[in-house]
């Protein structure tokens, strides 16, 4: 059972890495491929239907760069299309947007479209029926292009509850001008990544920036120990899901050493357990930090006009570096979907919404605005158009060459009391100076008792 | 009009509408909390099941989380009472001495904390703290003590107390207001009559001010102790309860497992023991604060 419940992920991801490897290798030279950005609303552009305000709640608030401006061009398109439709949008950051949301699918808010985070996250909003179940068979096809594989984080008990909007994967973002100008070697292996960071510190600069405060991101980095030391995308998976144990595994208590060297060589800057996401991300951008560990989707640093051009021209991808004597290549890749749309059941207007979701998750909307912008890596099948930043090819290049991906963030894949547990060990870890063996521990009694 | 006293409808009618907005907005919440600490809901509108006990028990009995924050509550009252009030009170006795304009400049200048957002106090506080960037750390180096630097709030050795003095600091103004306008009350002949005896400086205070000043110090004690319990928007802003829980609060808590953990039905279990905590540190203050006060 295990074994055809790998074969098949495998199948499936070897399938989308070909698609969008062909697609990469076709689309560069040849403008005949280029989609002319067409509406697939067109034929109801002159209805006289009545005034609807539509309600979008998002995790994007910076309307002006990144996903935040493809997500508001998307909109604007829409309105444009559909004169009759105004969309009141409302924003929040990452984690009082969880927050919030939670709130209002405790009052049965009326939203019509939310943002929704794959897995434990959606898992709770399906549980109280507040997002709608969809029909993948409406998502095939030529229209949306999505990716085979890519719904794994919004599925429950083989019912789809929301669609991705980017391909998510870890890399480290690195500052090639620091590298340079410091002479340090631009790592390979995780050795020299703690070796760079000590050089760095001795001059002064933070080696790698991190969201230390929310937690997440030493999760996915403690993963991607795991996968270089094992080469086993499924190992941690299976050990949130009780399958395996994070105690007694040798594996796990070598990565849990890796990371407290990380700790103990001080890798991260000295801010890293107060920093959220936006300060640990200004570190890196005012070029304070020579490394930043995080998603694919900040693919739009490098054409942001907003941050520092000595940055913006030097920002680039570095993969996860291997580790020495472990049997995993730098091409296994923390890949997932997490982040989405769903259609909330208590909308007061569930046709216009659903034609606004579909408008938006088709392939020329989101995920075309999304690549042209550089915001990020979209979770469709797209083409290159030949304008791409530096940035955003090397993040093809990470994402096309991935020899296997995980499918999903461990941290994510449980219940939201376990990830809850989970990033509070973590805490304790880097905070607390605890041992590799109570990490595990802690991490072991987060699994058993979700 | 003695008719209208003698009336029970005209005293049903008066009473009502104020029993009815206590009751939909203090008591309905009380006994849904109270229902949902006995189900193991995840968020409001999930399935749940009926299981007893079975929160409580996990609480009580293997939460340490939940212990470490009635700690960190404790604390943070203890340092209200120890540390805050006693310096209110030495401020407001020297603001009392000022007189004139210096007075009301100095009053307004001290309760400026206490009119400024929670978000300003808290993002100002990571600022200055901030192991590379901070002043204070930058101050430390000055003045050749950089051994001394930390990651304050990062650093779970030290992130507790730096909270406890950004608390502090942040209610400081409450306190000295309130002792302030005790301060006022006091009538001066007493002072002289005492001066006139011999008492002078620290004596003249310990024997004067602070027994005429007790009820007020009764009411601060209090009121601390069910601040300290509720704290939760300065914390929640600077460290969310972190790291590693080293600075986690009773209502912080609360509200990450009820909305980020989506165990909601437990997190009613911590507010009901949480309301009783609170009531409880009511009775104690009162009871073990109360005396006859001096009279004069």
């Amino acid at each position: 059972m295990v074994m055809n419940s790998k074969s098949t992920r495998n199948i499936l991801l070897v399938t989308a890495l070909a698609a969008v490897s062909v697609l990469s290798a076709c689309g560069g030279g040849n403008d005949k491929n280029n989609n002319a950005g067409s509406s697939t609303n067109g034929g109801t552009a002159g209805s006289a239907d009545k005034e609807v305000t539509l309600r979008l709640f998002s995790n994007l608030p910076d309307r002006k760069s990144g996903q935040g401006l493809a997500e508001q061009m998307v909109i604007d398109n829409y309105i444009k299309a559909n004169p009759n439709v105004k969309i009141d949008i409302e924003t929040l950051a990452e984690e009082p947007f969880k927050n919030k949301l939670k709130a209002y699918m405790a009052s049965n808010e009326s939203l019509d479209v939310t943002m929704v985070h794959g897995g434990a996250e959606l898992n709770t909003l399906v549980q109280a029926g507040y997002v709608k179940e969809l029909n993948p068979a409406e998502y095939e096809g030529d229209t949306y292009k999505f990716l085979p594989g890519v719904y794994k984080s919004f599925t429950f008990n083989d019912k789809l509850y929301g669609l991705p909007r980017n391909s998510d994967y870890e890399v480290i973002y690195y500052n090639k001008k620091l590298f340079d100008d410091n002479g340090i070697k631009i790592p390979t292996t995780y050795a020299e990544l703690l070796e760079a960071g000590k050089q760095f510190r001795a001059k002064g600069i933070e080696p790698m920036s991190m969201n230390g405060k929310d937690l997440w991101s030493f999760a996915a980095f403690f993963q991607d120990l795991v996968v270089r030391l094992t080469g086993d995308q499924n190992l941690m998976l299976d050990a949130v899901a009780k399958k395996k144990n994070f105690t007694g595994d040798e594996n796990f208590l070598a990565a849990a050493k890796l990371l407290a060297e990380a700790r103990d060589t001080k890798l991260f800057q000295e801010s890293f357990m107060t920093a959220d996401y936006g300060a640990s991300q200004n570190l890196f951008t005012q070029g304070r930090a020579a490394m930043w560990y995080m998603g694919s989707w900040e693919a739009g640093m490098a054409t942001n006009d907003k941050l520092p051009e000595d940055f913006r021209n030097n920002v680039n991808v570095l993969k996860f570096p291997v580790v020495d004597g472990g049997k995993g290549k730098n091409t296994d890749l923390l890949a997932w979907n997490g982040g989405g749309y769903s259609l909330v059941s208590s909308s007061k207007h569930p046709e216009e919404a659903k034609k606004f979701f579909d408008y938006m998750m088709s392939a020329d909307q989101w995920a075309k605005i999304v690549w042209d912008t550089g915001a990020a890596v979209p979770a469709q099948k797209y083409e290159l158009s030949g304008k791409e930043s530096e940035l955003q090819k090397q993040l093809t290049e990470v994402l096309t060459g991935a020899t296997s991906t995980a499918g999903s963030i461990a941290l994510d894949s449980g219940t939201p009391k376990f990830k809850d547990d989970a990033q509070n060990a973590f805490g304790k870890f880097f905070a607390g100076g605890s041992t590799p063996e109570q990490l595990l521990a802690d991490l072991q009694k987060a699994a058993e008792t979700q | 009009m003695q008719k209208v006293f003698n009336n029970k409808m005209a005293i049903f009618l008066f009473v009502f509408p104020g029993i009815l907005l206590f009751s939909l907005t203090f008591l309905v919440p009380i006994v849904l909390s109270a229902y949902y600490s006995f189900r193991d809901t995840l968020s409001p509108g999930t399935p749940s099941a009926f299981i007893g006990f079975a929160n409580y028990t996990e609480l009580l009995f293997h939460d340490s989380r939940f212990w470490l924050a009635l700690r960190n509550a404790v604390l943070l009252g203890l340092g209200f009472i120890l540390i805050q009030h006693p310096i209110a009170i030495f401020f407001a006795i020297m603001l009392d001495r000022l007189g004139g304009k210096a007075e009301k400049w100095f009053r307004t200048i001290f309760f400026i904390p206490c009119v400024i957002s929670v978000v300003v106090i808290s993002k100002m506080w990571l600022s200055l703290l901030d192991p590379t960037f901070g002043a204070f750390n930058k101050m430390l180096d000055s003045l050749g003590l950089g051994m001394l630097k930390h990651a304050w709030l990062g650093d779970s050795s030290t992130a507790l107390i730096s909270m406890l003095f950004i608390l502090i600091w942040a209610g400081f103004g409450w306190g000295l207001l309130f002792y302030y306008a005790g301060l006022k009350g006091i009538p001066d002949d007493l002072y002289e009559a005492a001066s006139l005896d011999g008492a002078s400086g620290f004596r003249l205070h310990w024997r004067i001010t602070v027994p005429l000043l007790s009820p007020v110090i009764t009411v601060q004690i209090t009121l601390a102790m069910i601040t300290a319990l509720k704290q939760m928007e300065t914390v929640f802003l600077t460290t969310n309860g972190g790291p590693g829980d080293s600075t986690q609060f009773l209502a912080v808590y609360l509200y990450n497992k009820a909305f980020s953990a989506s165990q909601y039905g437990y997190a009613n279990a911590i507010s009901i023991l949480f309301i009783i905590v609170c009531l409880l540190a009511t009775y104690l203050s009162n009871k073990l604060t109360r005396s006859d006060a001096t009279e004069f």
